[in-house]
């Protein structure tokens, strides 16, 4: 062979080198990682006996960002190969994906996330093409979710408004429940899909035609600061514990090896979190980290935040919401709205709940119980 | 008269008028809207650009490692764009070159490429991320720009190495006694080589545009993810998109750059 002929081949042998690493699976990349990569001490797996990888897919939001702040703070460790704290204590290496929300719903559903980080509307939907178990409730809007106006005085002449919002979502549930709750009919108003985001700046802007957005925060923090003539004409308060922000894990990885331990550690890192949290010389720093991310909100903006992000902190908290009767008739409540309105296609999930004798069955679990096996292993 | 070359001087004063009439009409712009409405935020004044645009830009560092932000964005950029190109351009040069050397080849591999081309590469996000082997991994990025750019850069290579070496030219070395593969690697690749390194400046455009894409998407830096971040921090933060947007504009442009210097020293005989 000529040498010039070798330059083919090698560009041939590039072009194979590729179609080999994609053809590579997720799952075997880590073990490369691990096994190259020589013991060091804390924090890294020894070879030999790797900690099972399990992912959890977060978006920004208060409550959710917890989980990004607790990797900074070492109670866990975001990226695979690597074990924070908690991680350890289980046994178990999570690995935090970081997308906005709408792609986690769909990185969950494709089994492409063993975890997500939802809301449980939200959740209805994947949890008909793949079993679901919610394992905590990590936080309910209580104002967090608000109809912000401009030069609109009340709901007579809000019916003159197109109010902006994202259709099908927690927020077009907190306008109607809200409209509800005030004995007003929903037919009267005009809801009108829109990008949350995009809805706030071009509120913000003051760009014409937009003077009602139904937005959730940090937009509506955002909104009310840098234009001070809007205002919260309702908001989720009004609803309260009905909209629930949640962690969710897949069935299928609970009945993987340690997938149990999985979602014990997530359950642990939260409560853990909030204690840190309620430490008044922690709190500051934590507040400010919780929101840098995702808002321009500086602390006495990130506390209001989080009462209108109410967190269930403690355990006792958080068995409370799934063990009383009230999470029972919300859940019916927007299961029927969901149906009643198309959102759901078909035959909508079966729910199953604490003390349940089918629960197992149902295609989503509220599942206290890694809630209380945190709580028993202290 | 039509084309009469000016000197260099001219060249910088012009260059630096255009950017100077932009930054007049942003004035102007700014003013209208301030004396319409005086407590506006959306169009930043000069002072709050450099406030809080350029100076925190160059001043936030990362709580954890205390590196800058700034320069924690680029280098994930780029280092994604140059996996990402590295890889296009290795497939697409010798699969481009063969198919315009051998008809079977292009016969077979013609039609799919240009049915991919066509499927805009931003509608396939949704796709990859949830594909095996993909995933949310860091090669999320480069399969966006692998499987974005490489329909068109292929096909571009490949019409260069069918239409643009000279039929003579092929003849002659084979008289000359040339065997195939010296006639591919001295004769075609040597004569659309000026080709195929503009074909791949060209490709950077639209592989910024699926990486920033991606970024927006997946991921906690990257030149793409902080503009997005930012803008949803509200239009307070809007002095730092200007300021990120203006680096991603440089950004280009000194890549761009660099291909042009590196296609002078490879083809100096290369005139455009």
């Amino acid at each position: 062979m000529k040498p010039r002929d070798v330059r083919g081949l090698i560009s041939a042998v590039a072009v194979g080198f590729f179609l080999a690493g994609c053809g590579e699976t997720r799952d075997a990349a880590p073990d490369n990682t691990a096994a190259s990569k020589p013991p060091n001490g804390v924090g890294t797996i020894t070879p030999g006996a790797p900690a099972p990888i399990f992912t959890l897919a977060w978006s920004e939001y208060p409550s959710w960002s917890v989980f990004g702040v607790a990797s900074d703070r070492g109670l866990i460790d975001a990226k695979k190969g690597k074990l924070g704290r908690l991680e350890e204590k289980w046994g178990v290496d999570i690995e935090l994906q970081l997308l906005q929300y709408e792609p986690c719903i769909t990185a969950y559903q494709s089994k492409a996330s063993d975890a997500v980080c939802i809301t449980n509307m939200d959740v209805l939907n994947p949890a008909l093409s793949r079993k679901s178990v919610a394992i905590m409730p990590t936080s309910t809007s209580n104002g967090a979710d608000a109809c912000i106006v401009a030069g609109i005085p009340d709901l007579k002449e809000l019916r003159k408004h197109k109010v902006h919002g994202l259709q099908e979502s927690v927020s077009e549930y907190a306008f109607v429940r809200c409209l509800e709750t005030k004995g007003e009919k929903e037919s009267d108003y005009q809801y009108s899909q829109m990008d949350p985001e995009k809805a706030a700046l071009a509120m913000q802007a003051r760009t014409a035609g937009i003077d009602a957005i139904m937005v959730w925060n940090p937009f509506v923090l955002q909104t009310l600061k840098s234009r001070r003539d809007a205002k919260v004409l309702f908001d989720s308060s009004l609803i309260p514990e009905e909209i629930i922000d949640m962690v969710v894990v897949g069935n299928d990885v609970l009945d993987r090896p340690r997938g149990k331990e999985f979602a014990c550690a997530v359950v642990d890192t939260y409560y853990e979190f909030n204690k840190m949290l309620a430490d008044p010389n922690e709190r500051d720093s934590l507040l400010v980290a919780l929101g840098e991310k995702f808002s321009s909100l500086n602390r006495d903006e990130m506390e209001k935040a989080v009462t209108q992000t109410r967190f269930y902190k403690t355990p006792q908290e958080g068995l409370e919401l799934y063990t009383g009767k009230k999470f029972r008739a919300t859940m019916s409540r927007i299961l029927d709205f969901y149906v009643s309105r198309r959102i759901i296609k078909g035959t909508p999930p079966t729910l199953g709940f604490d003390g349940d004798e089918r629960a197992a069955l149902a295609q989503l679990r509220f599942d206290p119980s890694f809630i209380r096996m945190v709580q028993e292993r202290k | 008269m039509l084309r009469r070359p000016i000197n260099w001087q001219w060249h910088v004063v012009l260059g630096g008028a255009s950017f100077a009439t932009l930054a007049i009409v942003y004035t102007l712009w700014y003013q209208q809207r301030q004396r319409d409405i005086p407590e506006d935020r959306v169009l930043p004044s000069w002072e709050r650009m450099y406030d809080e645009g350029v100076h925190s830009a160059l001043t936030e560092r990362d709580p954890k490692d205390k590196e800058l932000i700034l320069w924690k964005d680029l280098r994930a950029t780029f280092g994604r764009l140059a996996i990402g190109m590295f890889l296009s351009i290795a497939v697409a040069l010798p699969l481009g070159v063969l198919m315009g050397c051998y008809t079977p080849l292009e016969a077979f591999l013609l039609p799919p490429l240009a049915f991919l081309a066509k499927i805009p590469g931003t509608a396939m996000l949704g796709v990859f991320y949830i594909m095996p082997g993909i995933g949310l991994s860091e090669r999320f990025f480069t399969a966006m720009i692998v499987f974005g750019i490489i329909p068109t850069l292929t096909q571009t290579i490949y019409h260069a190495a069918k239409e643009d070496v000279p039929e003579e030219l092929l003849f002659k070395a084979r008289t000359l006694g040339a065997s195939q593969a010296e006639c591919i690697c001295d004769v075609v690749f040597r004569h659309i080589l000026p080709k195929v390194l503009e074909a791949f400046r060209l490709s950077i455009g639209p592989a910024l545009i699926f990486l920033f894409a991606t970024e927006t998407l997946y991921g906690d830096e990257g030149l793409g993810r902080r503009i997005r971040l930012q803008s949803s921090k509200g239009i307070e933060r809007y002095p730092i998109v200007f300021f990120y947007l203006a680096c991603a504009g440089l950004f280009g442009l000194t890549i761009d750059s660099a291909l042009r210097w590196i296609r002078r020293v490879l083809c100096p005989w290369y005139v455009q």
